[in-house]
C-alpha cells in the first residue's frame, strides 16, 4: 500500500499536475492569441477602466451577494477561499510543493486548516443541495455539475479524515490513497471541464473586448452565404 | 398566464404542416433549416471573432443560475427557459457538438445532442424573449455575456431568414430603400418637419430658429432616432432650445443624406450594424463634420459610441450623447434652467444601452436635480436598472405586445408605481414607446417624457419668453 501511495504522490502526481498545467496553458495561449493578435488595435476601444473595476469587484464579491440568491452566492464565493488556500498552503502540501517545484510556501496552522476544510465542505454541500432541491437550479443543471461537486468534495473530506483518525472509518493508508487519487483526478479534469475557469475566469470577465467586432466580417459572412443566391437571381 | 411570446401561436407546426413563427416573419425559410443554420454558424465562425469567446464560455459556463434572479423576464415567468444561462447553453450546445474537437469525439462515442428543427423553433422563440438588457451579465460570476450570445444566436437565425418582420423591414429601408431611414421619412418630409418645429418654437419660445440643414464644417452632425421627427417634437425642440440658449446654434447641422441614428443591427446582425454605422460616418464625412451628436436614444447612442470607433475608418468621429452635451452647457453656465417650473414628482428611467456600461448614469441626474425639486429614484436604478421590457428591438415587434406588457415590462411597471412619480423621464425613443404602452396597460397615474421635453419647459431662452410665461400660456391652452 505504501508503495502505491508513494507512486501516487510521486510520478502520478507529477503527470496529472503537468497535464493540468499544460491544459490550462493551452486555454491561456488560445485566449491571449485571439484577443491580442486577432483583435489588435481594436483593443484600445475597450472600456479598460470599467473592465478593471468590474474584475476587482469580484475579488471580494460582497456587493454581488444579491437578493434571491444570497445563501447560494455566499456559499459559492466562500467555498473558493478554501478551494484556493487549502490545497496550496496546507502544511503537508507545502512539503509536497517544496519537493516537486522547489517552492517554499507559508503553511497554515493545523487548527485553521481544519476549520477552513470543514467550512469549505459545508459550502460545497450547500451548493450540492441547491442543485438537487431548488427547482431553478436543478432544471438548468446537468450531470457534470453534480459530478464535479462530488469530485471536489471527496479529496477535501478524505484529506480531513486521513488527518483525523477518530473520524476515519477505514485504514489510514486506504484513506490517504483515496485522497491522493481523487485529488489527482480533480487536477486531471480541470482543463477539460468548467473548472478551467481557474484561468478562463480572467478572460470571460473581459467580455467587453468581445464586443469589439471584426470590421468587414459581416460582409464576408454574407458573401459566403448569399453569393450563390445573388448570382442565381 | 402561460408565458408564450405570442399567445396566439403556440405550436411551431400548424395543423396543415405549415410552420408558425412566434412573431411575423416576411419570408419564412422553407425546407431544411438545420443545415442552413449550421452553414451560417460556420460562416460566422470563419469570418468573425466569436470562436475564442465560445470556446471559453463552453468551458467555464458554470450554470450556477444566479443570473435567473437578475432577469426581469424570469422574475415574472419563473420559466426555466427564461434563465439566461439556459438560453446561452442552447447556442453553446450547438457549438460544442458541431464545431469543437470534443464534440466530434463525443459523437463518436454517443450520438448525444443533435440540432433539430425543434431546437431552431425553441431558439427563435427564446432569443426574442430576451430584452438584451445585459443585467444578467453584470451578475454572472464567470462574466458570461448572455446578451452577446443571444445576439449571436439572433444573428445566425437572421442569416437563414428568421428575423421579425418589424426589424427586417426597417433595416431594409434604411440600407437599401429610397428614404434611407427606418421610418421611411423622405427628405421633403424631414424639411417640412423642421419647418414645423421652427414655427412651433417661435410660438412657444418667442424666438425664431431656422434649423441648420446640410451645413458643412460644423462641430456637430445631429442624428436622432428618426421616429422622433414624427413622434417626439418636444424632445427635438428641447434639443434645439439647448443648442440655441447655449449660443451653439451655428455649431451643428442635420444632414439630409442620412438623418437616422437607429441601428437595429445592434440587436441582431453584425452585418447590418456595420453598414449602418458606415452610413453615419459617410454622412459626417460628406458634411465635413467634426463629431456625431446623438439625440435621446439609448441603442442609437450605444451603437454609435461603441461601434463608430471600430467600423468608422481610420479617423472615426467622436460621439457625444445629447445629455452629455447639455450637462456640459449647464456646468459651464451656458444654459439656465428655471427651478420653479417643474413641480411634479419626477423619476428617471435608465435606458439599458447607455446605463449598463456606466456611460450615462449621473449626467441626466445632475441635470434633473438642477431644476426638478421633487426627484425620486427607482429601486434599483443606474447600472442595476430594470429594462422597460421593450429592449433588444422587442418594442418594434407589435405581434408580441401582450408579452411586452404582461411579462417583459411588468417589473418596470411595478417599479414606476412604487415611486409614485407623476413624470417618468426616459431619454430613449424605444423606452418611451414601451413605457407609454405600460402606463396605459397598467393604468399608472403618470406620463412619460424625454429629458429634453422637460428641459424645454424650464430652459431660459435669451430674448424669448420666460419659462413662467410659457407655463402660463400652456396652462391656458389646456383650459
Amino acid at each position: 500500500m505504501q508503495q502505491m501511495i508513494d507512486f501516487a504522490k510521486g510520478p502520478l502526481f507529477a503527470l496529472t499536475f503537468l497535464i493540468m498545467v499544460l491544459g490550462l496553458l493551452r486555454h491561456v495561449i488560445i485566449q491571449v492569441y485571439s484577443l491580442i493578435i486577432r483583435k489588435g488595435r481594436r483593443l484600445k476601444n475597450a472600456a479598460w477602466k470599467k473592465i478593471a473595476l468590474d474584475g476587482l469587484s469580484w475579488v471580494i464579491p460582497v456587493k454581488h451577494i444579491i437578493p434571491g440568491t444570497r445563501i447560494f452566492s455566499a456559499s459559492s464565493f466562500l467555498s473558493h477561499i478554501g478551494l484556493i488556500i487549502v490545497p496550496l498552503f496546507l502544511a503537508e502540501h507545502v512539503v509536497l510543493w517544496e519537493s516537486f517545484l522547489g517552492i517554499g510556501l507559508p503553511s497554515l496552522g493545523t487548527g485553521f486548516a481544519d476549520a477552513l476544510t470543514l467550512f469549505t465542505i459545508a459550502c460545497l454541500l450547500i451548493l450540492f443541495c441547491y442543485r438537487t432541491f431548488v427547482k431553478r437550479h436543478r432544471e438548468a443543471s446537468v450531470g457534470m455539475d453534480y459530478l464535479l461537486l462530488v469530485m471536489i468534495i471527496v479529496p477535501f473530506t478524505s484529506g480531513y479524515m486521513a488527518a483525523h483518525p477518530w473520524v476515519n472509518p477505514i485504514r489510514w493508508d486506504t484513506m490517504m490513497l483515496i485522497h491522493i487519487l481523487s485529488g489527482e483526478a480533480l487536477l486531471l479534469v480541470i482543463p477539460f471541464t468548467k473548472l478551467a475557469h481557474i484561468v478562463l475566469f480572467f478572460f470571460d470577465r473581459i467580455s467587453n473586448l468581445h464586443w469589439q467586432l471584426r470590421p468587414g466580417a459581416g460582409d464576408r459572412v454574407a458573401e459566403a452565404l448569399f453569393e450563390e443566391e445573388v448570382r442565381a437571381s | 398566464m402561460k408565458p408564450e411570446l405570442n399567445s396566439k401561436q403556440t405550436s411551431s407546426i400548424g395543423q396543415g404542416g405549415e410552420r408558425n413563427y412566434p412573431y411575423y416573419i416576411m419570408n419564412p425559410p422553407e425546407g431544411d433549416r438545420v443545415n442552413r443554420f449550421l452553414e451560417a454558424f460556420a460562416a460566422v465562425l470563419q469570418y468573425s471573432d466569436y470562436k475564442p469567446l465560445l470556446d471559453s464560455y463552453c468551458m467555464s459556463n458554470a450554470r450556477c443560475n444566479r443570473c435567473a434572479v437578475t432577469c426581469p423576464v424570469f422574475q415574472v415567468t419563473h420559466d426555466p427557459r427564461d434563465i439566461p444561462c439556459y438560453r446561452t447553453n442552447l447556442l453553446l450546445d450547438i457549438y460544442k457538438r458541431y464545431f469543437t474537437l470534443g464534440g466530434w469525439f463525443k459523437t463518436r462515442l454517443h450520438p448525444g445532442f443533435e440540432l433539430t428543427e425543434e431546437t431552431i423553433d425553441e431558439m427563435m422563440e427564446i432569443f426574442y424573449r430576451c430584452t438584451a438588457c445585459r443585467r444578467c451579465t453584470k451578475e454572472c460570476p464567470m462574466g458570461v455575456d448572455h446578451a452577446l450570445i443571444t445576439r449571436l444566436g439572433r444573428y445566425i437565425l437572421s442569416l437563414i431568414g428568421i428575423v421579425p418582420k418589424a426589424l427586417q423591414v426597417s433595416v431594409d429601408e434604411q440600407l437599401h430603400g429610397k428614404t434611407g431611414n427606418t421610418s421611411k421619412i423622405p427628405k421633403v418630409a424631414l424639411l417640412n418637419t423642421l419647418e414645423f418645429l421652427s414655427d412651433e418654437m417661435e410660438e412657444q419660445l418667442g424666438v425664431r430658429m431656422e434649423f441648420p440643414v446640410d451645413q458643412t464644417g460644423r462641430d456637430r452632425v445631429f442624428f436622432c432616432a428618426v421616429s422622433d421627427y414624427l413622434l417626439e417634437p418636444d424632445t427635438l425642440m428641447g434639443n434645439a432650445a439647448v443648442l440655441y440658449a447655449a449660443g451653439d446654434w451655428d455649431t451643428w447641422t442635420v444632414g439630409t443624406g442620412n438623418y437616422d441614428g437607429i441601428n437595429y443591427g445592434l440587436f441582431y446582425s453584425d452585418w447590418h450594424l456595420e453598414n449602418i454605422i458606415k452610413n453615419i460616418v459617410k454622412e459626417v464625412d460628406r458634411l465635413k463634420g467634426r463629431s456625431v451628436l446623438i439625440g435621446e436614444c439609448g441603442h442609437a447612442s450605444r451603437a454609435a459610441h461603441d461601434f463608430i470607433p471600430i467600423f468608422g475608418g481610420k479617423k472615426p468621429p467622436p460621439v457625444v450623447n445629447f445629455m452629455e452635451y447639455t450637462l456640459e452647457c449647464l456646468r459651464k453656465g451656458k444654459i439656465q434652467l428655471d427651478e420653479s417650473i417643474i413641480t411634479e414628482k419626477v423619476t428617471y428611467h435608465d435606458p439599458c444601452n447607455i446605463a449598463r456600461s456606466g456611460w450615462i448614469v449621473e449626467q441626466p441626474r445632475e441635470i434633473l436635480r438642477s431644476f426638478v425639486k421633487d426627484f425620486v429614484e427607482m429601486a434599483p436604478h443606474g447600472e442595476e436598472n430594470y429594462c422597460c421590457g421593450g429592449g433588444g428591438g422587442l418594442v418594434s415587434v407589435d405581434e408580441i405586445h401582450d408579452y411586452r406588457m404582461n411579462i417583459g415590462g411588468k417589473v418596470k411597471a411595478d417599479q414606476i408605481r412604487k415611486t409614485g412619480a407623476e413624470i417618468v423621464v426616459a431619454p430613449c425613443a424605444n423606452c418611451k414607446k414601451q413605457l407609454r404602452e405600460l402606463v396605459d396597460h397598467y393604468k399608472l397615474p403618470c406620463k412619460v417624457m424625454g429629458l429634453h421635453d422637460l428641459i424645454l419647459k424650464a430652459i431660459k431662452i435669451p430674448g424669448g419668453k420666460s419659462p413662467l410665461e410659457r407655463k402660463q400660456e400652456a396652462a391656458q391652452m389646456e383650459m
